[in-house]
C-alpha cells in the first residue's frame, strides 16, 4: 500500500507544481492625470457621454458587454448574447461565479438593477425605447424593446452609455447613492480604497477577478492640471503614465531617453463647418466654393505640427473605427485648384468670408492662414467654451464654424446629431439625407443599413457639406518601469485599459 | 466704541452681501455648465436631464432666493462637478493653503526684511541696486513662470525636490517660493522705505548724536519701528496669499482652495466658485475689521473721526 499512496502524494505534488498559477500582482503604476477626477466617475449610473470617466470605470466597474483589446464589443460579464429574429429582445446569459469586490455574486437582478438607475448620457434614448426588462433566473436576463431597434447595441455595449456596467444592487441600496460614490463598490480588476477629491485616487488588485489576475497590485491616479509638471513628474520618476503631452513637450518626451511617447486615438474628428451653405446669398452656397476650401489646406502639414504626425487625416466627420462608417476619398493640397474653383464660382480675387469661430486656436488658426492664402479671408474668432458650445447649439454662428465630437457611437449617431436638418449641432440639412436617415433607423438587416448609412455619407462628401480636418492623436507618455502600460490596446480608447493585462518590467 | 463697531460691522456684512450677489450672478454669465459636461453632439434630452439635476432649469430669481438662504444656513450647496458638499472640499483643503501661505509667507519675510534694511542702510549703494533689481523682477515675473523655472532646475535637472503634490515638506519648497517671491518683493520696498522714514527721525538721529554704536541704533531703535507696518501687512498678506495662489497651486498640483476655486472656474461648477470667492472674501473682510478694530482700540482718534 505504502508504493501506491507514495506515487499518488507525488503524482499529485507534480501536478500542483505544472498547473498555471496566476502570479500575485506585485508593485505600483502611478498615473499624472490631465483633467481633476470626480466621485460621479466611480458610479457607472453617472457617465455623462464623455470618454473620461471610463479611464476610472474601465478599473473599478465590469460591463456585460465592453469594447476590449480586437473586439469592439466582448462578452466580458455576460458570456453570450442572442438578438430574437424579430429585433425586439436581446438576451444575455451571465458569467458564471463572478463577484463583486464585496464577496456579493454578479446576479441578473444586478444586471436590471444597474439599468434601471441608470441615469447618465443616452438614459433617455434607452428607456423610451426599452419596454421592460426580465430576470429570468440569476444568470439570463432579457431586455425586450418597445420596436425594433438596430442600435440598441450600439447604445447599451459601447462607451456611449454606462447603462450595461454593473453595480451590486444589494449594496447600493445599503449605503445609497451618495455612500456608492464614497466607498464604491465593483466587479472590475481593481478596488477602491482612498480617494481624495480632485488629488488622488488609488486602488487595490481585485485578485479575483474573472478574466485574469492583475499584474500591477497598486494603481495610484493623480490629477495634475498643468502639462510641464505631468511632464517633470515623468521624467522624475514621480509618474509612470503622463496622459496628455501636447505639441512641442510631446516633441521634447520623444527625445528624453528612457522615456516613450504613446498616442492614442480617440474616436475624435474634427471639422469645419460651413454654417451658410444654405444662404442663397452666400458665397458657401457654391459647392466649388466649399470644395475650393477643401483643396486649400494641408491636413497633414497640420497633423504633423499639433500631434506629430499621430492623428490621422480626414476626409468624413464620422470617425474611421465607427460601425458604418464609409471611408471618403482624401482630399489632396492643391491651393492652385483651389483658386480655380474660386474663379469658376466668381471669386477669383477671393472673397471675405466673415469668421471662423471655435472654442481653441490651434487647427483653426492654421485653417485660416490656409484659406487666406488662397483669397478666402477669414477671420479667427476664439469664443470660450461655454459661450462656443451655446452658440452652436443655438446656432447663432455664422460663416465657419469648428466643429469636433468624441462622443461614442455609430456613423448613425454622428450624422443625427451633426447632419440632420434636426441635429442638434446641425446649421441646416437636405431632405433626401433625412429620408435615407429614416429609412436606416428601423433597418434590422446590417447590410442594407450599411449601404444606407453608406449613402448617406457619400451625399455627405458629393454635397461637400463639410471640411473635415484630422482625427487627432491623445499623446501621452511612459516612463521606463512600465512593460505594458495599455495605451491604445482598445480601439478608440484613449486610456491604459484593460488594467489586468498591464504590467511593469521585471527589476 | 460702541457705535464705531457696529457701524463697520454694519459694513463688512454689506459688503459679503453685495459679494454674494455680484458672484452669484456673474458665473450665470459666463455660461451653461450643462453644456461642458456632455460630449458635443450630446442629444437635448441629456442636456435638459443634466440642467435637472444640477437645478438650472429653474428661474434665476428662485436659484437665487435658494442660494441666499442655503448661504445663511451656512450651506454652500453641492459641486456640479464632484457632487458633495462644497464646504466639506473648501474645508479639506484650506489646511494645505494656510501650510503654503505660511511658508510662502516666512520666505517672504526672511527675504524681504533683511534685504529691505540693507538697501535702506546702504542707501544709494550696492545692495540698495541689488534690492531694487529684485523688486523689480519680484514683481514683473508671473508666478506660473517662476514656478516653471523651479521645477525645471531643482526638480528635473538637479533631481532635489519633487516637482509636484503635497504629503512632505519638501513638496512645499518650490511652491512657497513661487508664491512668496511677489510678497518678498513687497516686504523688502516696503522695509526700505519704512526703514529710510525711521532713520531720518528725531530719535534716531539723537541716538546717533548720544554716540550709540551704528549697530546699536539700526537694531533696536530704527528695525523695531520699522518693522511695524511690515508685519501689519504680512497679516493681511497671509490671507491674500491663500486666496491667490491659484496658479501656483496649478503649476505645482498643491492641494489648495487655489486649486479648487481653477477648478470650479474651468468645470462652470457654479457652488464650487461662490464658495470660494465668498469664503475668500469674508476672510478679507473679517481680517480688515479686526485689523480696523486694533487700530481703533489703540488710537482712539480714529473711532472718533469714523
Amino acid at each position: 500500500m505504502r508504493g501506491p499512496r507514495l506515487f499518488a502524494t507525488v503524482a499529485v505534488a507534480l501536478l500542483l507544481a505544472a498547473a498555471p498559477v496566476a502570479a500575485a500582482p506585485e508593485g505600483q503604476l502611478t498615473w499624472a492625470v490631465h483633467v481633476s477626477l470626480a466621485p460621479t466617475w466611480f458610479d457607472p449610473a453617472e457617465t455623462p457621454g464623455v470618454i473620461t470617466p471610463f479611464m476610472l470605470i474601465y478599473a473599478l466597474h465590469d460591463a456585460l458587454v465592453k469594447p476590449m483589446p480586437g473586439n469592439g464589443m466582448a462578452p466580458s460579464l455576460a458570456e453570450s448574447w442572442t438578438a430574437s429574429r424579430d429585433g425586439l429582445a436581446y438576451q444575455f446569459a451571465l458569467r458564471k461565479g463572478v463577484t463583486f469586490h464585496n464577496g456579493d455574486p454578479v446576479t441578473a437582478e444586478d444586471v436590471k438593477f444597474s439599468f434601471e438607475r441608470y441615469k447618465g448620457a443616452g438614459s433617455a434614448t434607452l428607456k423610451a425605447r426599452v419596454a421592460g426588462v426580465d430576470v429570468l433566473d440569476a444568470g439570463r436576463v432579457r431586455f425586450r424593446l418597445k420596436q425594433p431597434w438596430p442600435d440598441f447595441m450600439t447604445f447599451y455595449g459601447t462607451p456611449a452609455t454606462g447603462a450595461a456596467w454593473i453595480v451590486p444592487k444589494k449594496y447600493v441600496e445599503k449605503v445609497g447613492d451618495d455612500g456608492f460614490k464614497k466607498a464604491p463598490v465593483g466587479a472590475g480588476p481593481y478596488r477602491f480604497v482612498s480617494f481624495k477629491p480632485g488629488v488622488e485616487l488609488v486602488l487595490e488588485a481585485h485578485e479575483a477577478y474573472w478574466r485574469k489576475t492583475p499584474g500591477v497590485k497598486r494603481l495610484v491616479f493623480k490629477a495634475v492640471p498643468d502639462e510641464s509638471t505631468r511632464l517633470a513628474m515623468l521624467k522624475r520618476g514621480e509618474a509612470d503614465i503622463a496622459y496628455s503631452i501636447r505639441g512641442a513637450l510631446a516633441g521634447e518626451l520623444r527625445k528624453t531617453p528612457g522615456l516613450t511617447l504613446k498616442p492614442s486615438l480617440p474616436t475624435f474628428t474634427e471639422w469645419v463647418t460651413f454654417a451658410d451653405q444654405w444662404d442663397p446669398k452666400s458665397p458657401w452656397h457654391d459647392r466649388r466654393v466649399r470644395l475650393a476650401a477643401n483643396l486649400a489646406i494641408d491636413r497633414q502639414a497640420i497633423n504633423d505640427a499639433d500631434y506629430l504626425g499621430f492623428g490621422k487625416v480626414s476626409a468624413n466627420i464620422v470617425p474611421r473605427d465607427f460601425a458604418f462608417y464609409w471611408p471618403a476619398p482624401a482630399y489632396p493640397h492643391d491651393p492652385a485648384k483651389a483658386r480655380t474653383l474660386l474663379a469658376e464660382a466668381g471669386y477669383p480675387k477671393g472673397f471675405d468670408a466673415g469668421d471662423i469661430s471655435s472654442d481653441n486656436v490651434y487647427v483653426p488658426e492654421a485653417i485660416a492662414n490656409y484659406l487666406q492664402a488662397v483669397g478666402i479671408r477669414v477671420k479667427l474668432r476664439p469664443l470660450e467654451r461655454a459661450a462656443f458650445y451655446a452658440a452652436d447649439q443655438e446656432k447663432r454662428l455664422r460663416g465657419l464654424v469648428r466643429q469636433g465630437s468624441a462622443a461614442a457611437g455609430n456613423a448613425a449617431t454622428r450624422i443625427e446629431a451633426f447632419v440632420l436638418s434636426t441635429g442638434i449641432r446641425a446649421y441646416g440639412g437636405y431632405p433626401d439625407i433625412d429620408g435615407l436617415f429614416r429609412e436606416q433607423a428601423t433597418e434590422v438587416d446590417p447590410k442594407r443599413r450599411e449601404a444606407t448609412l453608406h449613402r448617406i455619407q457619400q451625399l455627405m462628401h458629393e454635397r461637400v457639406m463639410f471640411m473635415p480636418v484630422v482625427e487627432p492623436a491623445f499623446l501621452n507618455g511612459v516612463g521606463p518601469r512600465v512593460a505594458d502600460s495599455g495605451i491604445g490596446a482598445i480601439t478608440g480608447h484613449p486610456y491604459s485599459s484593460p488594467y489586468e493585462d498591464l504590467s511593469l518590467k521585471a527589476r | 466704541m460702541k457705535r464705531f463697531l457696529v457701524k463697520r460691522i454694519t459694513y463688512s456684512v454689506l459688503s459679503l452681501f453685495l459679494l454674494s450677489a455680484i458672484i452669484f450672478f456673474f458665473v450665470r454669465v459666463t455660461g451653461d455648465p450643462a453644456v461642458l459636461l456632455v460630449e458635443p453632439g450630446a442629444s437635448q434630452a441629456d442636456i435638459d436631464a443634466i440642467r435637472e439635476q444640477l437645478g438650472l432649469n429653474r428661474s434665476l430669481g428662485v436659484q437665487y432666493v435658494t442660494f441666499m438662504s442655503d448661504l445663511l444656513r451656512g450651506d454652500f450647496g453641492k459641486s456640479f462637478y464632484y457632487r458633495s458638499p462644497v464646504l466639506d472640499l473648501y474645508l479639506s483643503r484650506l489646511p494645505n493653503s494656510f501650510l503654503l501661505a505660511g511658508v510662502a509667507m516666512l520666505f517672504s519675510l526672511v527675504v524681504g526684511i533683511p534685504s529691505g534694511i540693507l538697501a535702506a542702510v546702504r542707501l544709494n549703494g550696492w545692495w540698495d541696486r541689488v534690492g531694487k533689481i529684485f523688486a523689480l523682477l519680484g514683481q514683473s515675473l508671473p508666478s506660473f513662470w517662476v514656478g516653471l523655472l523651479l521645477i525645471l532646475f531643482f526638480s528635473v535637472h538637479l533631481g532635489w525636490l519633487p516637482s509636484s503634490g503635497s504629503g512632505t515638506i519638501w513638496h512645499v519648497l518650490m511652491p512657497a517660493v513661487a508664491l512668496g517671491w511677489v510678497f518678498a518683493a513687497y516686504n523688502m520696498r516696503l522695509t526700505r522705505s519704512s526703514m529710510l522714514e525711521v532713520l531720518g527721525s528725531e530719535y534716531v538721529k539723537l541716538a546717533r548724536l548720544k554716540g550709540l554704536p551704528e549697530a546699536l541704533v539700526i537694531a533696536k531703535h530704527a528695525f523695531k519701528n520699522a518693522l511695524i507696518p511690515v508685519l501689519t501687512l504680512a497679516g493681511i498678506n497671509l490671507v491674500i496669499m491663500v486666496n491667490v495662489a491659484i496658479v501656483v497651486e496649478t503649476v505645482f498640483a498643491w492641494p489648495g482652495v487655489g486649486r479648487l476655486a481653477y477648478e470650479g472656474i474651468a468645470f462652470r461648477d457654479f457652488p464650487v466658485v461662490q464658495a470660494t470667492v465668498v469664503l475668500g472674501g469674508a476672510m478679507i473682510v473679517v481680517v480688515n475689521l479686526l485689523v480696523d478694530i486694533l487700530y481703533a482700540v489703540i488710537d482712539p482718534r480714529i473711532r472718533y473721526e469714523r
